[in-house]
């Protein structure tokens, strides 16, 4: 990339990465633009290197994606040497990212007990205090004690995990941003500031509507939308996979258009949908509805492709869109046209940036580093720091 | 505790629907001074989309609204009239970050384009987020949240084995992985205006954005040139893995076993002697080659049990396992989340006492406290005479030519 800016949002802050799962895209996110991003390891790396899958080379995929532009170095914290070592590295550090580990049960005293300004961020399944602190956590469990599984799926069958580890991505934002924010107000004022971030909790923040449904309405929202979600909004076959569609009568645009179309073409379902039960918002939400909507509908578009489906829904602004497969992304004329997809140094195919800034600040720079790789660079540092 | 970590900031807020707003409250929240800018005319459509306190509609009586806008100011004006644009641009002069959430091209027509904001406000800090980008042939395809989980890979992962796609339940991206890129890219940009005195543009991309919280997946994809089917509620490299039905009427309760040592403790409390007799699945291998055997012993445990009895049986031998929540019972039942002291009452004035989800973490052991939503155009004079220094005569002149509303 041509005229790289030396200045980055985050150039000059050091942060120690101890997560493990629910934190690692947290850490990744300041890295990519311009935090020093540190892995403390035991000998041997920290076991999120291997959560599956792995790799041809026997890494694990989620590792490489979550510690991109990070630097690793090895502390061996059982030795008195190592625990020195730690100690100086958090003095040094503005952030902390911290998940608990079976093996060092007093460390977030310890990093607490190191002087100086900094934000520490703790992740949990549950947070640090109530019942459940102790329980065991994964990303299922929390999506179904967060609430989002019983929003997923449909009646009948059992509610639902969302897919790729969805937690671990809700969880990591939300602290970052907090993160973010406290360490403004620290570089102000001096405060250090302690985050117990709950993945349970960061789930329960993200039910869309739900709560207020219940506080404010008395019902309790249900998966598949039982009597609340139109039939016109669902993902339904089409020639070559599956078409989402979103055209309930409140998007009077998406419904008209789908509307005209179907006229146009001559299918009988347009003289259909013009009938008064189709004109009944409650009646649309029921089941019988649902099933004869997907009937009409997929007998339309049977023989239709998701790119030719797509292309009618941005002439007749009906709301529409290919349901992608992972292997549909990169053709994806949108992001084809707007460069998104980028390569690890290795030449790996990567996801482009969440965001786009008008200075170019975001940039994959790293491979996830083998553990100790960084080192020599991370000692030498503490070393000319201490001279200081 | 009431955190002003954010204050001076200020924020000309345009933001409307879920997934803007759901990203400035969070600096309102931390005591940012973010002013929704908006419209009687052309409300905010969850202003109108409910739910609302005892099901009677009224423009301050959404539900939804009132948990994406706490603590932010209301400033109420016609958009289209022409005294509008100056009465903007006064609070731009006067404000660090300029948001929106419309459409490709609708801050543009309203002569809010970042070319226009910028030439008087040079340092400005511009978030856009449309769905697909500002720019592009797609960039006009209309969506809602339920789209960017469909052209991102989220829809076609999400779903049981062997049958169609679904997708999540809800609006997914707009309520975390949208919103906060977006507000983690705003702080970085104000810290980088702090450095370099110079402003920027962010344009997130939603479908952008949420690929990225699909970065696993395209990954595995892009390195085995393989892509999983979907699994359910399984997983590829653990079982048991999944929801399983308990006593009651639509009560589940989600198990998995994720070590070996999680499965001995899981044979114990489940006290099946078929399972924990059978050495071939000691190993990860051997339990996922007999998933249908290990999930229909486990299901039949788990019908005869009420969901929070299966939870705190394999969490008292640390397997992970948790009641499926729903609503009500996260608002009622949930022991943790009211222990944490996770809901938070604000009163209102239309809606009377209602309950908020605190921000999702402890702050230096404490709740972020909640300051109630605005009713709509609730601060338009105090905006307009404490900030933009209006006097008394301009802003009935203004309310006479209907540019407030």
């Amino acid at each position: 990339m041509t005229n790289e800016s030396a200045v980055r949002p985050y150039s000059g802050i050091r942060v120690l990465d101890l997560t493990r799962e629910l934190g690692s895209y947290c850490g990744r996110l300041f890295a990519d633009l311009g935090a020093e991003v540190i892995r403390v390891e035991p000998p041997g790396g920290r076991e999120d290197r291997r959560i599956a899958p792995v790799g041809p080379d026997g890494e694990g995929i989620p590792y490489r994606f979550l510690n991109v532009n990070k630097k690793s170095v090895v502390v061996d914290r059982r030795t008195a040497e190592g625990r020195a070592v730690f100690r100086d590295l958090v003095s040094v550090s503005q952030i902390v990212l911290y998940e608990a580990e079976p093996d060092h049960a007093d460390a977030l005293a310890e990093i607490a007990s190191v002087p100086g300004m900094r934000v520490t961020t703790v992740f949990s399944y549950f947070g640090l205090t109530g019942p459940y602190a102790g329980y065991a956590g994964c990303d299922l469990v929390a999506q179904a004690l967060g609430g989002i599984a019983w929003l997923s799926g449909e009646p009948g069958k059992p509610p639902l995990q969302l897919a790729g580890r969805q937690s671990v991505f809700v969880t990591s934002l939300y602290a970052a941003a907090a993160t973010a924010i406290s360490l403004w107000d620290g570089e102000r004022t001096g405060a250090s500031h302690m985050l117990d971030v709950s993945a349970q909790e960061c789930i329960a923040h993200s039910l869309q509507n739900a709560i207020q449904v219940y506080d404010l309405e008395n019902r309790i929202s249900r998966r598949g939308g039982e009597g609340t979600r139109d039939a016109a909004e669902s993902a339904f076959v089409c020639a070559d996979g599956y078409v989402f569609l979103c055209a309930p009568l409140a998007l009077t645009a998406s419904w008209g258009g789908l509307l005209a179309w179907m006229k146009e073409e001559g299918h009988p379902g347009a003289a259909r949908f013009i009938e008064p039960d189709w004109q009944d918002r409650a009646l649309r939400a029921t089941e019988p509805m649902k099933v004869e909507f997907r009937r009409i509908f997929e007998d339309f578009v049977r023989a239709k492709t998701k790119n030719e489906l797509r292309d009618v829904a941005l002439a007749r602004k009906i709301c529409m869109a290919p349901v992608s497969r992972i292997a549909d992304l990169e053709a994806d004329p949108q992001l084809v046209f707007r460069n998104y997809f980028g390569a690890l140094p290795d030449g790996t195919h990567f996801p482009g940036p969440p965001y786009r800034l008008s200075e170019p600040l975001w940039r994959i720079e790293r491979d996830a580093p083998a553990p100790g790789r960084d080192d020599a660079e991370v000692l030498g540092m503490l070393r000319a720091a201490s001279r200081r | 505790m009431l955190p002003r970590f954010l204050e001076g900031i200020r924020f000309a807020d345009l933001t409307w629907a879920g997934a803007g707003p759901f990203s400035t409250k969070l600096f309102s929240d931390f005591g940012a001074e973010v002013i929704k800018i908006e419209s009687r005319s052309r409300p905010d459509p969850v202003r109108v989309g409910g739910p609302f306190k005892d099901g009677k509609a009224g423009i301050d009586r959404s539900g939804y609204f009132a948990s994406r806008n706490t603590r932010k100011k209301s400033l109420c004006m016609n958009m289209k009239n022409d005294e509008s644009r100056e009465i903007i641009f006064d609070l731009i002069r006067r404000s660090d970050v300029v948001s929106n959430n419309f459409g490709p091209g609708a801050m543009e027509r309203l002569g809010l384009g970042y070319e226009d904001v910028k030439a008087i406000k040079p340092d400005i800090i511009y978030l856009s987020m449309p769905m697909y980008g500002e720019d592009g042939p797609l960039a006009n395809l209309t969506g809602v949240g339920m789209t960017i989980s469909a052209v991102s890979g989220l829809m076609w992962q999400t779903g049981y084995a062997g049958e169609a796609p679904l997708g999540p339940g809800t609006h997914f991206p707009d309520h975390a992985a949208n919103p906060y890129h977006a507000a983690f890219a705003v702080m970085a940009a104000l810290r980088h205006r702090r450095a370099t005195g110079r402003g920027m543009k962010i344009d997130l991309a939603q479908v952008e954005s949420t690929i990225n919280c699909m970065g696993l997946s395209f990954l595995e994809y892009a390195m085995t040139g393989e892509e999983r089917p979907r699994v359910g509620n399984r997983s590829p490299h653990h079982a048991p893995h999944g929801i399983f039905r308990c006593a009651g009427e639509d009560d589940w309760c989600a198990v998995a076993v994720t070590s070996d040592a999680q499965w001995l403790a899981f044979c114990e409390v489940v006290g099946s002697q078929a399972l924990s007799s059978d050495r071939s699945l000691d190993t990860a291998a051997g339990r996922l080659a007999a998933v249908d055997r290990i999930e229909a012993e486990l299901s039949k445990w788990t019908a005869a049990l009420p969901a929070e009895d299966v939870m705190r049986r394999l969490q008292a031998r640390g397997v992970p396992a948790g009641v499926v929540a729903h609503s009500k019972h996260l608002m009622e039942r949930d022991a943790q989340l009211a222990s944490r002291g996770y809901w938070q009452t604000l009163d209102h004035p239309e809606i009377g006492p209602s309950r908020f989800t605190s921000p999702p973490y402890r702050l230096d052991g404490e709740r972020i406290e909640l300051v109630r939503p605005p009713l709509i155009g609730e601060h338009t004079e105090a905006v307009l005479s404490g900030i933009l220094g209006y006097s008394p005569d301009r802003i009935a002149e203004l309310r006479t030519k209907g540019a407030l509303e």
